[in-house]
C-alpha cells in the first residue's frame, strides 16, 4: 500500500505521477496473472486521488492533464485485453461541449479530463457544437447533465439558443444545464437560463455529483 | 499633468494629478468605428483609425494599445498555432480565434536551440502559411513593422501614449504551451524538462534582443509581455520557480536595463504567485490582470513595488449596466488606486459586444473619482 489509505502501489505511483512505475506495475500485474478490470480499478482510484489533490490545490491543471496522458497510455495496454468492455464509470453521463461560434477547448477539457478521473462517463461533442446537437447528444447518451463551454462573451446568444432547444424539445426539466467558462458568473448563467455555473472545473464534478446522484 | 506625465507617475508608484484610464482596445474599436472585425484585422489605415476615434471620443484615454491583438500579421508571427480569421474562415464581424493543436513538436526545443529565435520563428511561419515560407515572411513582416511604427507616431500626435512598442509573445513556457497545446505541454512539463530549461534560455535572450531592438525603432519605451498559461491556474509554484520565473526574471532585467517599462500582461489567475513578482525591478513594471487574478490582493502584496493596471471584467463589459461599471471602477480607484501606482482598464481586451455606455464609463469613473 501507498502513502494514502486504500491506494495499491500501482494506484500510488499513479497519484504520484510516476509514469515509469505505472508502466512496469502494470506490466508486473499483467505478468502475475491479474485481470485487467482489477488493474484499471486500481488505476482509477489513483485517478480519482489525482483529482482530489486538484480539488486541494496541492496539484494543479498540468499535473492533472499529465496524470490523463499516463492513465490514457495503461488503458492502451489493458483496454484490449479486457473481456468486456471496461466500463469503469458508474458516476452518470454528462454532455459536454464548447456552443456554437466558439472554438475554444481548453477549458472544456480540463472539465472532461476531471469528470473522467471522478467516474463520470462524459460524451464530449467537441467545439463550435450547434444546439441541437447538444439535444441529440443529450438523448443518445441519456444524460442527465450539459454543459456548456465558452470563453467569448459573443457565445452568449448560442448558449441562450442552447437552454432554449432543450425547452423546445420538452427535455427542459429532465436535463440539468451547466455554464461555464473564463467570461462567465452567475450573472451570465441567470441571463443565459441555465441551471448551474461552474466557476472551476472542481466545481463542475461538484455540479455533477449533485446532479446525478 | 499629461498624459505621459501621468503614465510616468503611476509606474513610479507616485501620485499622478489623476488616475490614468489605458483600456485594451483591439476588437471593439472596429464595433465602435463602424469597420468588421477582418477590415481592423487586415487594413492598418482602418485599424489605426479606428484606434485613434476609439480612444480619443470615449475618452481620451491617457494610454492606448495600436489594437495589436487584432492585427493578423502580429497574431500570426507571435503564436505558433493555425489561427481561424474573420472574413477568411469566420463571418467578417467575429473575432479571431486560435485552434488548439498540437501544432509544435518535440523537436522543435531542439531546433530553436539549433536555429535561434528569429530563424526558428521563421521556420514556424512558413509551416503555418506555406505563403510565408523562407524569406517570403519578410515582406509582410517588413511592412507591418513599418507600419506599427507609423501608427505609434499617429497616436502619439493626439497626446496619447502608445501602451506598447513591441508585443512579446511571452517566456518558452507561454510560446510553447500556445504551440504544443496544453496537453503535450503538459507532459513535457515533466517529461521534458531540461529541453524546456535550454531552449528558454534561448528564447529568452533573443526575444529580449528583438523586444528592445524593436521598442526603442518604434520609440515606445514599454514592452507587452504575454503572461497567460504559466500561471498559478495551470502550473504549480515549484514548477513555476523552475521552469518560468527564471527566463521572465531574464526578460524583465534586460528590458528594464534597457530602460523599458515591462507590461506583464497576466490572463488568468496569477494571485498565487503575486509575491515571487517581487524579485522584479521595483517601481520599473505595469502589472495588468484581467479579472481572474485578485487585484485587490495585488495591491496588498504588490503595491509598493509595482504599478497595477485593469481589471473591468469582459462579462460586465457587455451584460452589465453603466452603473454596475461606475460602481465597479469605482471600487478600483478607492482601493487599488490608492495613493497611485494604478492604470484603470479593462480586464484582457474590451470585448466586441461590449456596451457602448459601459466603455464610456471608464472615462467617466475616472473623472468622478479618480483625482488626487
Amino acid at each position: 500500500m501507498g502513502e494514502h489509505d486504500g491506494l495499491t502501489e500501482l494506484g500510488q505511483a499513479l497519484a504520484d505521477l510516476d509514469e515509469g512505475g505505472v508502466e512496469h506495475l502494470v506490466r508486473q500485474h499483467l505478468d502475475q496473472g491479474l485481470s485487467p478490470e482489477s488493474i484499471i480499478i486500481e488505476l482509477s482510484a489513483g485517478m480519482a486521488e489525482v483529482g482530489e489533490l486538484f480539488r486541494r490545490e496541492e496539484y494543479f491543471l498540468t499535473e492533472l492533464i499529465y496524470s490523463g496522458d499516463i492513465f490514457k497510455n495503461a488503458m492502451t495496454v489493458l483496454q484490449p485485453l479486457c473481456k468486456t468492455a471496461a466500463d469503469r464509470k458508474d458516476g452518470g453521463v454528462v454532455v459536454i461541449g464548447t456552443v456554437q461560434g466558439d472554438i475554444h477547448d481548453l477549458g472544456k477539457n480540463i472539465v472532461v479530463t476531471l469528470l473522467e478521473c471522478a467516474g463520470f462517463t462524459v460524451v464530449d461533442i467537441g467545439v463550435d457544437a450547434p444546439a441541437q446537437r447538444f439535444v441529440e447528444a443529450a438523448i443518445e447518451s441519456q444524460a442527465v447533465l450539459v454543459g456548456l463551454s465558452m470563453l467569448l462573451t459573443t457565445a452568449f446568444d448560442a448558449a441562450r439558443e442552447t437552454v432554449a432547444a432543450f425547452t423546445q424539445a420538452n427535455l427542459r426539466d429532465k436535463v440539468k444545464i451547466m455554464i461555464g467558462g473564463s467570461v462567465t458568473n452567475d450573472s451570465v448563467r441567470q441571463d443565459i437560463g441555465a441551471d448551474f455555473w461552474g466557476k472551476d472545473a472542481t466545481a463542475a464534478v461538484e455540479i455533477a455529483r449533485e446532479v446525478c446522484q | 499633468m499629461n498624459a505621459r506625465e501621468r503614465i510616468a507617475a503611476v509606474v513610479a508608484l507616485q501620485k499622478p494629478d489623476r488616475v490614468p484610464v489605458a483600456p485594451l482596445l483591439d476588437h471593439y474599436a472596429a464595433t465602435y468605428a463602424g469597420y468588421t472585425c477582418a477590415e481592423i484585422m487586415t487594413q492598418g489605415d482602418k485599424r489605426i483609425s479606428s484606434v485613434i476615434k476609439t480612444a480619443t471620443e470615449l475618452g481620451p484615454w491617457d494610454m492606448t494599445f495600436l489594437a495589436d491583438t487584432a492585427n493578423a500579421v502580429l497574431l500570426q508571427m507571435g503564436v505558433p498555432i493555425p489561427i481561424k480569421l474573420p472574413g477568411r474562415d469566420l463571418p467578417v464581424n467575429s473575432t479571431h480565434q486560435f485552434q488548439e493543436t498540437e501544432f509544435l513538436t518535440p523537436g522543435d526545443y531542439e531546433l530553436l536551440e539549433h536555429k535561434g529565435v528569429v530563424a526558428f520563428m521563421m521556420d514556424v511561419a512558413g509551416r503555418l502559411d506555406p505563403a510565408w515560407k523562407g524569406i517570403r515572411v519578410f515582406a509582410p513582416l517588413l511592412k507591418t513593422a513599418w507600419e506599427y511604427r507609423r501608427h505609434a507616431k499617429m497616436v502619439s500626435a493626439t497626446g496619447m501614449e502608445v501602451a506598447a512598442g513591441f508585443i512579446h509573445p511571452g517566456v518558452l513556457y507561454e510560446y510553447f504551451s500556445l504551440g504544443r497545446g496544453i496537453t503535450a505541454m503538459s507532459a513535457d512539463t515533466f517529461r521534458r524538462r531540461s529541453s524546456i530549461i535550454s531552449a528558454g534560455k534561448v528564447w529568452a535572450e533573443g526575444m529580449a534582443n528583438l523586444a528592445i531592438m524593436s521598442a526603442r525603432i518604434n520609440g515606445v519605451p514599454r514592452v507587452f509581455i504575454g503572461m497567460s498559461r504559466a500561471s498559478s491556474d495551470f502550473i504549480s509554484r515549484k514548477n513555476f520557480e523552475a521552469l518560468v520565473l527564471p527566463d521572465l526574471e531574464y526578460t524583465v532585467n534586460r528590458l528594464v536595463d534597457s530602460g523599458i517599462t515591462p507590461i506583464l500582461h497576466c490572463d488568468t489567475n496569477w494571485t498565487r504567485f503575486f509575491d515571487l513578482f517581487k524579485c522584479f525591478p521595483a517601481k520599473r513594471c505595469i502589472l495588468e490582470l484581467d479579472s481572474k487574478s485578485d487585484i485587490f490582493k495585488a495591491k496588498e502584496i504588490l503595491g509598493e513595488h509595482m504599478c497595477i493596471m485593469g481589471d473591468v471584467p469582459a462579462e460586465l463589459f457587455a451584460l452589465g449596466t453603466r452603473d454596475e461599471v461606475m460602481a465597479y471602477c469605482r471600487r478600483l480607484i478607492e482601493t487599488v488606486g490608492k495613493d497611485g501606482g494604478f492604470i484603470l482598464s479593462s480586464g484582457c481586451s474590451i470585448p466586441v459586444n461590449a456596451k457602448l455606455e459601459n466603455v464610456k464609463a471608464l472615462y467617466e469613473a475616472a473623472l468622478e473619482w479618480g483625482w488626487y
